[in-house]
């Protein structure tokens, strides 16, 4: 262990002293700084032209109740009253941009349709919008057909199916859906932090990749390994990229965390220091450990990364396998391809985290079972990256074929 | 003098092929012992067995009596040698050091002494992959004898050097044993080995076929040949007494004798009407038994000299 520590040393040391490395440390927090902030200003400009304007003949006396229902729901409009009649209306709207007359007169209520000309580059999004004005329209027409204050709040107010607990612990039970309906961001955001963890030390994963091909190439192995074990050069491999992708995920927080807290109004660090948190970090840093063993094992197989095999090459994918499944897990993150991916080692931490994000009830069993899954793939794995890294790393100049590993593997 | 390494009956196979069938030798403190043999006579197989990069299939390894190796006791330069390109050499050798649990201050030290003694002095601080070839050789070298080890194994030490650069480590590795170091090289490069071991193991295809010190083979296999310029019959040539077999090439015949010929004597021997322009005699070079014993010219079964 102590010569392990020795090789994680000095790969984190070899790879702070490389100007790429540096390089590629910062240039990912960069680009996703750059984007955000072109980004918000598309964003800006877009929602500048986007301003409707909306002309209001109202007979009834609904304009102030419109006005601040369009105020509420942040609708973009610029609300103005009209004397046009209906047939100028139509001739005027012909030559204009962004506009919409409604006309709101007692005909209208009666018939229950109110008469909105449009300009023709209007959408329907406008017309979605336009039902976040109903309600004060539609008091006014129950309140002409003379109900009472009290039966107008009732009819006005919509019916709720409100789910009854069956537990002994009610009121616990009830406060934490209560929270979790509250506000999805507590667990998406401990999330997305794991997720951005996974993400950078799956990628510091894939330069022990290069790292342990880099070996190969340069002849070292065998000066290396004429002082210490095949193993323990493995393991400080393992460790000291497993520091360096903790590395640029901290720079990669540094960028993300205050571009949040600028971007949005959300107190992300208070969503980040949890105990849900921990679960999830646990589950990337399992993540990694599969993919690193995984990698070194690979890396040693070839002596050249440009002529990466078929084989090679599919095994490189694997880390990305969860996305294919990440659209039905998000759909439905209790359904079966939600669950079969779970249980496959290779997208378990991937899915996993993605499942984790989209419940708002752990599946605490499930979870068990798939930290063990991926506990056990992990130990078989290591166990099997070190017979490969064992024979590779010390076949110089050519590349082993899956025949040659599988091989090694039993030998 | 005392055994640092011991190899008794070592075999191993890969695949359906054996590779080594039951090597064994020793290594004294102090003495330079060479293992020869041609390409794919199993020398590198041999030495990756001792350093525990391979595991034998039978037979022992034993190093002062134990058989689990100290490896920081022991300085390796592997054949298929390179080191890590990006790097700085005073990083490099003092990762290497530190590996071998060799102290860092003192591994400074000696990195400074061995860089200024093979003409490297304010080299510490380049990149590896600015230095040339001949340098590179001459840090790799550095750094398998950075930490003071007993046992020095050089695994074809000479290969890719130029002549000046062959004649330093020769130097080197003679001054290190001569400071006790027990040093095991291998070669396929005869006449280097022939100038500096005390001792030599030969191999092929596996197996054992000369082992002895160099004057006791020398004794033994090299035997003296004269070398004779000028036109004359090979019938002439083979009727002289006590010569083996005589290699003729335009003028130059080249007779060699039997065992125990007595130079003197021999040349009394000559017939008058040798045409003669030059002769030399000598005795036969470690070269010529090795292409003898692999072609056959000499009997295999030799067996041991005892050294």
């Amino acid at each position: 262990m102590r010569n392990a520590m020795k090789v994680a040393k000095w790969e984190i040391k070899k790879n702070l002293k490389n100007k790429s490395y540096l390089i590629g440390l910062f240039i990912t927090p960069i680009i996703i700084l750059v984007f955000g902030i072109i980004g918000s200003l598309i964003g800006e400009s877009a929602e500048e032209e986007a301003l409707v304007n909306v002309m209001i003949q109202d007979e009834l006396g609904v304009y102030e109740a419109i006005e601040e229902m369009a105020e509420v729901h942040d609708l973009g409009w610029t609300i103005n009253r009209t004397d046009l009649s209906e047939d100028e209306a139509k001739k005027e709207i012909k030559d204009t941009e962004e506009t919409a007359y409604l006309f709101i007169n007692q005909k209208a209520l009666d018939n229950g349709a109110i008469p909105v000309y449009m300009s023709e580059d209007l959408d329907e999004q406008f017309t979605m919008q336009l039902q976040a004005i109903e309600p004060p329209i539609k008091a006014l027409q129950m309140e002409s057909i003379g109900l009472s204050e009290e039966q107008l709040t009732k009819v006005a107010s919509p019916i709720v199916f409100a789910e009854q607990s069956v537990s002994d612990k009610d009121d616990e039970k009830d406060k934490g859906e209560n929270q979790a309906e509250k506000d999805p961001l507590e667990r998406i955001i401990p999330g997305v932090f794991a997720g951005i963890i996974l993400f950078s030390i799956v990628i510091a994963g894939m330069y022990i990749f290069q790292s342990a091909s880099q070996e190969k190439k340069d002849k070292i192995a065998e000066i290396i390994l004429s002082s210490i074990t095949p193993n323990e050069l493995m393991q400080g491999k393992i460790i000291g990229y497993f520091v360096l992708g903790i590395l640029q995920a901290v720079v990669l927080l540094a960028f993300a965390v205050p571009m949040a807290l600028w971007k949005t109004d959300i107190p992300v660090l208070e969503y980040i220091f949890v105990p849900e948190t921990l679960i999830l970090v646990l589950i990337a840093v399992l993540g990694y450990l599969l993919f690193a063993a995984l990698f070194v094992g690979i890396g040693a197989t070839m002596a050249d990364v440009s002529t990466t095999g078929n084989f090679q090459g599919l095994v490189m994918m694997l880390p990305f396998l969860p996305f294919m499944f990440a659209t039905p897990v998000f759909m439905d993150p209790t359904g079966i391809v939600a669950k079969v991916g779970t249980y496959f080692p290779f997208t378990t931490p991937g899915v996993l985290l993605m499942r984790l994000i989209a419940m708002e009830e752990w599946p605490w069993m499930e979870i068990g079972i798939a930290f063990v899954v991926l506990i056990v793939s992990i130990l078989i794995m290591m166990k099997l990256a070190g017979k490969i890294f064992k024979v590779g790393i010390l076949m110089y100049g050519k590349n082993a074929t899956p025949k040659e590993i599988w091989k090694w593997l039993w030998a | 003098m005392e055994n640092v390494l011991s190899i008794q009956g070592l075999e191993k196979s890969f695949k359906d092929k054996q590779v080594l069938k039951g090597i064994s030798f020793e290594v004294k403190k102090g003495e330079i012992m060479a293992i020869l043999g041609p390409n794919g006579a199993g020398k590198s197989t041999t030495i990756r067995n001792i350093m525990g990069i391979m595991y034998p299939d039978e037979g022992k390894v034993i190093f002062h009596n134990h058989t689990d190796i100290p490896r920081h006791k022991i300085g390796y330069l592997p054949e298929e040698r390179g080191l890590y390109k990006n790097v700085k050499v005073m990083d490099m050798l003092l990762y290497l050091a530190d590996l071998k649990d060799y102290p860092k201050e003192k591994a400074k030290e000696r990195i400074m002494y061995y860089l200024d003694k093979f003409d490297l002095n304010g080299k510490e601080n380049t990149n590896l992959e600015e230095l040339s070839k001949g340098m590179n050789q001459k840090v790799q070298f550095i750094s398998s004898i950075l930490h003071e080890p007993e046992l020095l194994i050089l695994d074809e030490p000479f290969s890719g050097l130029d002549p000046v650069s062959q004649d330093v480590f020769k130097d080197e590795i003679r001054n290190l044993a001569n400071k006790g170091t027990a040093i095991l090289l291998s070669s396929h490069q005869m006449n280097l080995v022939e100038e500096i071991c005390d001792r030599l193991f030969m191999m092929q295809e596996g197996q054992k076929i000369i082992y002895g010190s160099l004057d006791e083979v020398k004794t033994e296999y090299a035997n003296f040949k004269c070398t004779i310029r000028g036109k004359n019959k090979l019938d002439d040539l083979k009727a002289i007494s006590e010569v083996q077999r005589v290699e003729q090439s335009e003028d130059v015949s080249v007779l060699y004798l039997e065992k125990d010929v007595v130079p003197i004597q021999w040349f009394k021997t000559l017939p008058d009407h040798l045409n003669i322009h030059e002769l030399t005699m000598d005795r036969i070079s470690l070269h010529e038994i090795f292409v003898d014993i692999a072609s056959g010219k000499i009997n295999q079964e030799a067996g041991e000299l005892h050294a």
